[in-house]
């Protein structure tokens, strides 16, 4: 599915637990994204026209293509035979010849990085955002920070206040995603283990709402973008992997 | 007085953007803030915008579940009314 000549606009990026997580570079690049096009099915391409802005139709065409190449490979089926459905919540899952599969997975993107996830069973997400100088986040913090992220937030000043509300962001959407139901779960409603909000890469979370699954959350954050994936630390039986 | 579209319209030009640009939706509003490309967390944001700006009910999630500006609209003045 990959062609030498043009080359990935994908790499590994980490393991975490049975997940990989791949980093997908989102900048413009005229090969890429005609390739990238190229992959994509009659129903991705009406969907790629409909973004009004020419960044946010390579952003998704440069992911959904990545996201292709990723799952064909794992789950040895070529791109035709791969489909995508939709959960209730709006969450994709994958089918190979029509019928849907196991495999877990999550995408994110903003600006010139996109991040996907995939483990074989278990619901997941992924979020990456890069850190803008927003002139917002203090009214943004009563909707996303819970008490005691917004007592730290205040205490903070500068770049740091601004590193501090995108890694919790990052590390609430990606647990929110891998919940699956969208923002009906409420971001000020939980907070992040105390651990990983004094700089721990890596912690256990239980929503108040929902104690009896246990998820492991993951600070994927660099220099250049503040990221995260969450995980089911024990994966329900009786579902699909990706609703 | 503007009505519910016209204020709709010009609170997206000032308060949502992508890739630095302003949101240029159409003048019918018939596009989602979704295929506008707006990211999660301005949906967070906007939707606050909203509440505070018509004093109706809107968590984030509905605001992204609107299929297009015009519905949203037309859910904002359903509340006013």
């Amino acid at each position: 599915m990959c062609s030498s000549a043009v080359g990935r606009w994908w790499r590994p990026f980490g393991i975490v637990g049975e997940a990989t997580v791949f980093h997908v570079d989102l900048a413009p690049h005229a090969a890429h994204e005609a390739r990238a096009s190229e992959w994509l099915n009659a129903e991705e391409r009406v969907r790629s026209d409909r973004y009004l802005h020419a960044g946010s139709r390579r952003r998704f065409t440069l992911c959904r293509a990545a996201l292709r190449a990723v799952l064909c490979s794992r789950l040895a089926c070529s791109g035709q035979q791969l489909t995508f459905g939709t959960s209730s919540y709006g969450k994709p899952f994958a089918r190979v010849d029509e019928m849907p599969n196991r495999i877990s997975f999550n995408v994110s993107h903003g600006g010139s990085h996109g991040l996907i996830a995939v483990a074989p069973h278990g619901r997941l997400g992924v979020d990456i955002e890069e850190r803008s100088t927003r002139d917002d986040l203090s009214s943004l913090t009563d909707a996303v920070l819970g008490p005691s992220e917004e007592r730290e937030f205040a205490l903070l000043r500068g770049y740091r206040r601004t590193h501090f509300f995108f890694r919790m962001w990052t590390l609430k959407e990606a647990l929110i995603k891998a919940l699956g139901v969208g923002f009906s779960q409420d971001p000020a409603k939980f907070e992040v283990p105390l651990a990983v909000r004094r700089g721990a890469k890596t912690g256990m979370h239980r929503f108040p709402n929902l104690p009896q699954t246990e998820w492991r959350v993951d600070d994927l954050g660099t220099g250049d973008f503040a990221a995260a994936v969450a995980i089911e630390a024990s994966p329900r039986r009786s579902q699909m992997s990706s609703e | 007085m503007a009505s519910t579209e016209d204020r709709l319209r010009t609170l997206v030009a000032e308060n949502l953007e992508v890739d630095g640009q302003p949101v240029n939706v159409p003048a019918d509003l018939n596009v989602s803030l979704t295929d506008a490309g707006v990211p999660s967390m301005d949906f967070v944001a906007f939707a606050k915008v909203i509440v505070r700006e018509f004093d109706v009910p809107l968590t984030p999630d509905e605001c992204a579940d609107f299929s297009t500006l015009k519905d949203l609209a037309a859910y904002i003045d359903s509340q006013a009314a």
